[in-house]
Parts: structure tokens; sequence; C-alpha cells
């Protein structure tokens, strides 16, 4: 748990959530379960952003905002209704919270005494810097920076966009269980795209690390690494050929490579596919479904991830969850609906974009544990096939377990050596087939950052693995 | 519009005024309902609204803006804004509108669905969840109904204060078949009124495709003709909208940069913008800055005639604006494809042997609007002598936008709404050659 400290406060004006104190979130729960129902929860947000846009070196736009509201959300056995709304009035959030109750219909626990408990809960995540406490020209000057390491690092490089974000967000999460929590998100992130033109052919790079911490996070990382690092992806690609078309053995690179595992198994692991049997990995627990050099996790836990927190957006604490060991699937990732559903646990994988969205299962930081080889080793066990040095997004069936993923930094294996540049290739499969498939993993795990999207919005998630091969994939390039 | 509002206006009109600078003020209340019902239990009920409150301060020609969701405090929001200004050290000049043009007449949105008893709306999803159960080979099903209105409030220190009511429903279905390895198919409506919104023909269409499919096969790599079905194909056009924007184009972040007038694309392929159009719900008398909406051709008959425009890049190239302001990037209203006259299955005829797209997966991370370049995971039905012969999957179609525009051989009668960054208007196409990776 942490505490604010008064000049922060001040200078933003009363926080909202000291409104929600245990008397006001019983009433409100109460109200719910009075029409209705057999468990009540609330989620109060008050969020404070600031995005700034550079181009051509310049700040073209810079904006701050707060976004506050609360949803109230009611079960009845595993039925959910779900409101929110922003006029925090008494009177409306007690209308809201009769409207949930009623939807659901039947009173179960008219007559409930709640007694909410406030949870101490240890911050794992502590934040050096505010993003309030940091001075905008200040953020402008890391964004700055990058710019012109990615400008500089070739005079093929025609436009560099930097976008800064971060954002301190105050949450409480009270529920009919006794939950009664708050907890404190701060992310930043730095997101470069540079665009190489030659011979009237555009490409473009991108790089975007992000963390779980305040603008300290930019001097933890080196910025005119991350800006050339974008700038290379975009010069490479723009003198590069076609990615040849169909099946091929594949080496994907470590760190954002992982979203193979995000999207070709981890979607299809979360309870809100697995509850009603729309996901190919249902009922699949203890089984064998992937190689034997498989394993993978989801961990909210560690410290100052992008993808962290200290209880999830139902108010349970976060765990480490294995996935996958040796192959054998072991764990999904289960909200409170979700656990109702499956009679099972929840797994602290409750979450959600904003108050505006109902949570449920999603992905923390999910990444493929590493193996033995080292990189190296990997790619020279290959003959012929694809190095996929930089990973864009992907996506997902997760009922039928379709799922494509886009190469942004592609090169021919030949003979065991990296060779030509290759541009243009997404690679699809089925993520049950590719799990079983892959058939050296490497020693070099890293994470990298994106923002996942699904039911509940888009939130931010880290994906990763080591190197890995996988013996075939279809990669969707051009034929000669 | 609320009192509470006025207040929070006056305030920061007030403010402008004592820091020598222009403010302008948005004001949007959204209402959001949406049921979710898997293998016919409902599995999500949203019923909710909320206001988001926008604020721009123009001074010296340079932009500083701040939102909130509250009516507390609006010297802080100000105060944010103003701020921002600042650190913004770009070289264009930023403009506000008076709003002293011709504004058309556009019919608001009536609210039709939110007038709905729940019952009924309810009775869409599970009318769509029977529909679809009427074949035993249906494994799952996922059935999806909202509606949602949106109140827009502009007004500015020029003088400017408009206001629109948008909204509209949709819903959309999928269907999960048994198969050697599953098979699902989706279908998607939307509409202006209860009546436009029919689950039987949702339900039905999923159910018939997601067992069309069954027996499906991926194909050789090579080069094929293509159908791209009017949701496809709305889903690449996605590409133009990036294109199309002069901002991107003055930032080096379009391909179509310095190419006004030139033929782009094939004869047959004409797109405009259209400020209303009866089939979609995305319709607008106004852009976010507050300018006149109009109709107008992007490209007409391959030929690359307007880029789209806020007031800054108007200003910029010594245009008119055209409207197309959208938040901090420029979009079409709706982005309409004129149609031609074959029907969906004149269409297969005329594609005679090849492949027909029905789902492409993948745009936002497989489609890159800066190279044009694109790759993407689809699956649709095999097509000999103008007949689907059996369903296709585990394929990509790749390519570029820009040749592709080129390739457009013949435009389908069959138009159908859709929405993204604006709303959609979008026939099915026949393009003649198209690179197609398959696993055979």
């Amino acid at each position: 748990m942490r505490r604010y400290s008064k000049s922060t406060l001040s200078e933003r004006g009363d926080i909202v959530l000291d409104r929600f104190d245990k008397r006001v979130a019983e009433e409100i729960l109460g109200t719910v379960l009075k029409y209705g129902g057999d468990f009540a929860e609330l989620f109060v947000e008050d969020r404070y952003s600031t995005n700034i846009d550079l181009k051509n070196g310049k700040v073209e736009t810079a904006q701050t905002g707060r976004m506050f509201g609360i949803g109230i959300r009611g079960f009845l056995g595993d039925k959910a209704i779900y409101a929110y709304t922003n006029d925090l009035s008494r009177d409306n959030v007690l209308a809201v919270a009769k409207r949930v109750g009623e939807a659901l219909g039947e009173v179960r626990l008219a007559d409930l005494s709640l007694d909410l408990r406030k949870k101490e809960l240890e911050n794992r995540h502590v934040v050096i810097l505010k993003p309030q406490d940091v001075r905008k020209g200040t953020k402008v000057g890391y964004m700055k920076r990058a710019y012109e390491s990615a400008k500089g690092y070739s005079p093929l490089i025609a436009q560099v966009v930097v976008h800064y974000w971060d954002y301190d967000q105050n949450v409480l999460i009270a529920n009919t269980e006794g939950v009664y929590v708050t907890d404190n998100r701060v992310r930043t992130r730095l997101m470069i795209n540079a665009v190489a033109v030659k011979d009237g052919q555009m490409e473009s790079g991108f790089y975007g690390p992000g963390a779980g911490m305040g603008p300290e996070f930019l001097e933890r990382i080196d910025v005119e690494q991350a800006g050339t690092r974008a700038a290379r992806i975009a010069v490479r690609m723009v003198d590069a050929q076609p990615a040849p078309a169909g099946k091929m053995t594949v080496v994907i690179s470590n760190e954002f490579g992982g979203v193979i595992f995000h999207e070709a198994v981890g979607h299809a692991l979360e309870a809100s596919s697995v509850a009603k049997g729309m996901s190919v990995f249902a009922g699949k627990l203890g089984q064998q479904v992937g190689a034997e050099c498989v394993g993978a996790v989801d961990d909210a836990t560690i410290p100052n991830a992008w993808g962290s927190a200290n209880v999830d957006d139902e108010g349970t604490p976060t765990q480490r969850n294995v996935l996958i060991e040796n192959g054998v699937l072991k764990s999904y990732m289960i909200d409170k609906l979700g656990s109702r559903r499956m009679g099972m646990s929840p797994t602290g994988s409750g979450r959600r974009q904003d108050y505006t969205f109902a949570p449920t299962s999603r992905m923390s930081n999910t990444f493929i544990l590493p193996g033995d080889y080292y990189p190296e080793e990997v790619i020279a066990s290959v003959d012929y096939g694809l190095y996929a040095k930089t990973m864009g997004g992907g996506s997902v069936q997760p009922a039928t377990g379709e799922f494509n993923f886009a190469v942004n930094e592609g090169y021919l294996i030949e003979n065991g050596k990296v060779t030509k540049p290759v541009k243009g290739a997404t690679l699809i499969g089925k993520g049950y087939e590719i799990i079983q498939k892959i058939e050296m993993v490497g020693n070099d795990v890293e994470r990298g950052q994106g923002m996942c999207g699904s039911y509940s919005g888009s939130i931010p998630a880290d994906v990763g693995e080591p190197t890995i091969k996988v013996r075939e994939i279809l990669v969707g390039g051009r034929n000669k | 519009m609320s009192k509470e509002f006025e207040t929070f206006k006056d305030k920061i009109f007030f403010l402008a005024k004592k820091y020598d600078s222009d403010v302008q003020i948005s004001y949007s209340q959204n209402r959001d309902f949406q049921v979710r019902y898997q293998n016919g239990d409902m599995d999500q009920y949203t019923d909710a609204g909320k206001f988001k409150i926008n604020v721009l301060v123009l001074k010296d020609g340079k932009l500083g803006s701040s939102y909130t969701e509250t009516f507390e405090d609006p010297e802080k929001v100000f105060l944010d804004a103003y701020e921002n200004i600042s650190i913004v050290d770009g070289e264009d000049t930023e403009y506000f509108y008076d709003g002293s043009g011709k504004y058309l007449r556009l019919e608001p949105y009536d609210g039709s669905f939110e007038n709905l008893p729940v019952k009924n709306r309810i009775g869409y999803v599970e009318t769509a969840h029977s529909e679809i159960r009427k074949d035993e080979r249906i494994l799952s099903d996922m059935a999806v109904y909202g509606d949602q209105m949106n109140k827009l409030r502009i007004a500015n220190t020029l003088g400017l204060d408009v206001s629109f009511i948008n909204g509209g429903g949709f819903m959309y279905a999928m269907a999960i078949v048994k198969d050697k390895s599953p098979r699902s198919a989706a279908e998607f409506t939307l509409g202006r009124r209860p009546e436009d919104i029919n689950a039987v023909f949702v339900g039905n269409k999923a159910r018939e495709e997601s067992i069309a499919l069954i027996g499906s096969q991926s194909v050789k790599s090579g080069k094929y003709r293509i159908i791209l079905r009017n949701d496809v194909f709305s889903d690449i056009l996605g590409m133009l909208v990036s294109m199309i924007s002069a901002e991107n184009a003055h930032k080096n972040l379009s391909p179509l940069k310095d190419r006004l007038g030139e033929k782009i694309g094939s004869d047959v392929f004409t797109v405009k913008d259209l400020p209303f159009h009866p089939m979609s719900i995305s319709n607008a008398p106004f852009d976010t800055q507050g300018v006149p909406t109009s109709e107008k051709a992007i490209i007409e008959k391959g030929i690359f005639r307007t880029f789209l425009h806020n007031l800054k890049t108007a200003n910029k190239d010594g245009v008119k604006p055209t409207g197309n302001a959208m938040g901090n990037s420029i979009a079409p209203i709706n982005l309409y494809v004129e149609p031609g006259t074959k029907s969906f299955d004149e269409l297969l005829t005329a594609l005679g042997d090849g492949i027909l797209i029905i789902q492409v997966d993948g745009m936002h991370a497989g489609a890159n609007p800066i190279s044009g370049n694109f790759s993407l995971g689809a699956k649709g039905f095999k097509v000999e002598n103008g007949k689907i012969v059996r369903g296709v999957e585990e394929i990509t179609i790749s390519g570029n936008f820009l040749e592709m525009m080129k390739d457009i051989e013949e435009i389908g009668s069959d138009l159908r709404a859709f929405i993204g960054l604006g709303g959609y208007v979008v026939p099915s196409v026949i393009v003649s050659e198209i690179d197609v990776a398959g696993t055979m």
C-alpha cells in the first residue's frame, strides 16, 4: 500500500478515492445486493495522463488529462452485470448500483451485513518520480535525444516521430467478500517510429520501451540507443527484398518475439475463452500440449514491469502463474467470473483498460522460460529459413487457435548464417500446432512492451522469450 | 446540455480572456449498452454512460490541450492546457474556426435503440443464438448486441457553438463448428434504426458460413485472382485513411505525398468522403474543429484528387479546410467507395477462377500504411468457374496497397456499412492479381 505526499495531492485537487470510504463503499455494494445478485464489486479510478508528440524534432502536441469514474458490477451465479458512471453524486451512484441489482433480478442477500477491512499490501513496484513531479520540458529533452539519435543514424531517415506517454492511476476496489484495497499504478513509455526513404520506397521501424515506473525510466534506459534501434529497422528494411512465401523453419529472436506465445497460446489460456469451451486448450490441464522444451509463465509480480500490479483490477493479489512446464499445461489465467464458471481459484488475472470496462481474465507479463542454447547455436542449426529479428503485433482467434503476427525486421538464414534482409512477412498458423513445433529454446530471455486488446479493452502487457526455433511455420511473403 | 457544463464553460472562457488566449471546449456525453451471450448464456452486460470535456488553448498560433471527466476545478484544467503550450515548438500555426460557414442539416440520431425495452435488445442476441444453433455441427457460438449514443457540443471564444447527436446499434455473431480442427465464421451489422438490424440474417449467415468452411484446406503458394468481400475490403481500405491525411503528407508519413493529380488506382475506382450516408452511424455535420463537413471525391476514376485537411494543414497548403479534423489526426467522415453494377454473385462469375477472401487478420500489425505493404492471415473460399467449391484456410495475402489499387478490376454493387476511424460504406471488389502463400 502506498501513501501519497500531500504536496502531490494539493496540486491535483482532492483525490476522488477519498470520497469512497468504507461506509460509502458498503452502502453502494449493499444497494446492489438489496435489489439482486449474490456478489457486488466496485472499482473507482482516478488517473492523470500526459501525452506528448514530437515530429521532426519539434513538439507538435502536448496533452494532459484526468479521467475518473466508478464501475459497479454484480453477479448472480455466473451472470454478470456491469455499469459505470462519472457522475459521482451520491444519488446517481446509488441509482446505478440499484440498476445493476435490478438487472441481476433475484434477491439473495438482501440483509447482508458488510464489514469491509482494508488490506494493507506490500508495494512491490516502487516509483521514484511521480509523473506530475517531473517538468514536461525534462520529458521533452529525452524525446529529443531519441529523435536526434534516430535522425542521425542515416541520411535515409526522412522522419522520426517520438511519442511519450505516462500515467498515474489510483484505484480503489471493494467487494462483498470483504475486499477493500487501493493500488497505485504508474507507467511510462517512449515510442519511436522512424521512416526511411530510398528510391521512392518508404519503410518504417518502431521501438517502444516502457515500464511500471515514473519518468525515472527515461534515465534507466539508453534513449539514444532506443532511437537508433527504430532507425536501424527502417534503414535495413528499405533495402530489403520481399520475404519468400511458404512453409519454412523460423528462428524468432528474443524479447518482443514472445508475441508468438502471447497470441498463439496465451489468449487461449484466458478464462474468458476457456470457461465456455471457446478455446482449443479447454479441458487440457495436465496434458502435454507443447514440446518438452517449452515452459511459460504469466507473472504480474515482477517489480516495475510494464504489465505488473500489486493487485489485479478485481482486488486479488497478483501472483506468478506457471502456465506450461515441460510442455504440460499447468494453469489457466482466471478472473473472478471465470473462477465461478470453472470452479477454480482466481489467479490475480482480472484486468481492464479503465473503469468503463468490466474486468476479465487477461495476461500481464507473459513469457517463455529460458532453455539451454546460445542464440548463435539456434541460428547455426538452420540450413534455410527466416530469422524474425523484430516482431510487430499479432492477433488470434482463441476458439480455433488461428493466429498471425507480423515480422517487422526479418533476414534469411542460409547455411546457418543470417544473410539478406527481407520485409513484409507475416507468420500464421494454429497455436496448438506451433507450440508442438518449437525445437530449440535459447538462454537469452528478455521482455518487450506492448498493448494488448481484448474484451476488457487495451492494457499494458509484456511479452517475452529467449531466441527460439520453430520447425515449420507458414511465412506470408511474396512469390518469385 | 447540463447547467454544470455552462458554468464550467463560462469559467474556462473567462480564464482564456484573463490569460490573453483563445479557447475551445468540447463536451461529449456517451451512452453505452452492450450485451454478450456465449452459447445462449449471458456472459457480459453493460449499461452505462459518461462524459468527457476537452479543452484546447490557443496562443500565438500554438495549441495546448487537456481533458477532464469532472466539472471540478476548471482552473486546473485550463492551466494544464495553457502550460502545455510552453513545450510546443512546432513550426506550424494552429487555428480555431469561427463557425461562420454553412452546415449541412443532418438528421440527428433519434435514440430509437435506447428507447427499446431491454428485453427487446437482449432479444437480438437470443434470436441470433437460436439461428446459429439450427445445425448440430455447431460447437459453440457467441452473439453481441450493442447500442451507443453520443452527444457532442463544441464551442470556442471565436463564436463557434455547434452540437450534434450521433448513434445507432450494432450486432455481431460468431459460430464455431466441429471439424478436424474447429472452424469459425462471424457476421456483423449496424444501423441507425432497430429495423436495420436483422438478427435472423446475422445468425443464419454466421452458421451457414461456418458450415461451408468445413473441410477447408490451404492452397499452393502463387499469384491468384481474388475477391475482397466488402467487410474485408473495408478493413484493407483502413490503410488509405492514413495515406490521404495532409498532415501525414507534410510529415513524410504518406506514400501519396506529392502525387495529387496522378493516376493511382484503376479506372473503376472512385472513393469519396461523405458527411452523411443513410447506412452509416458515423455521420457528422462538422468535424472536431467545428468546420462544416462536405462531400468530396478523394480518388476519381483512379486519379488522386485531394488530401483531407484540418484547419492547420489547409492553411499551410493554401486550400480550404475539408472538415476532416478528428482530434489530433485527420480522417474521413464516411469513406465511401462508389459501387459498380454487378451483384455479389455476378462478381463471382466475373472472377472465374480464384479465391473469395472473407476474413483477414492482423491489420494492425501486418499492414504498414507508410510503406503500403501488407501481409495478412486470411481465409475464404476457392472459386472455380464462378462457383464456390471449398473453404480455404491457412493462407496469407500479401501485396502493396498502392499497387493493389491499380489492380482493382471490378467493383460490386453490394454496399455495406462498417465502423473504423470514421465510417466506411464499401462494396466487394475483384483484384486481378495478388500474392498468396499457402501450405499445400
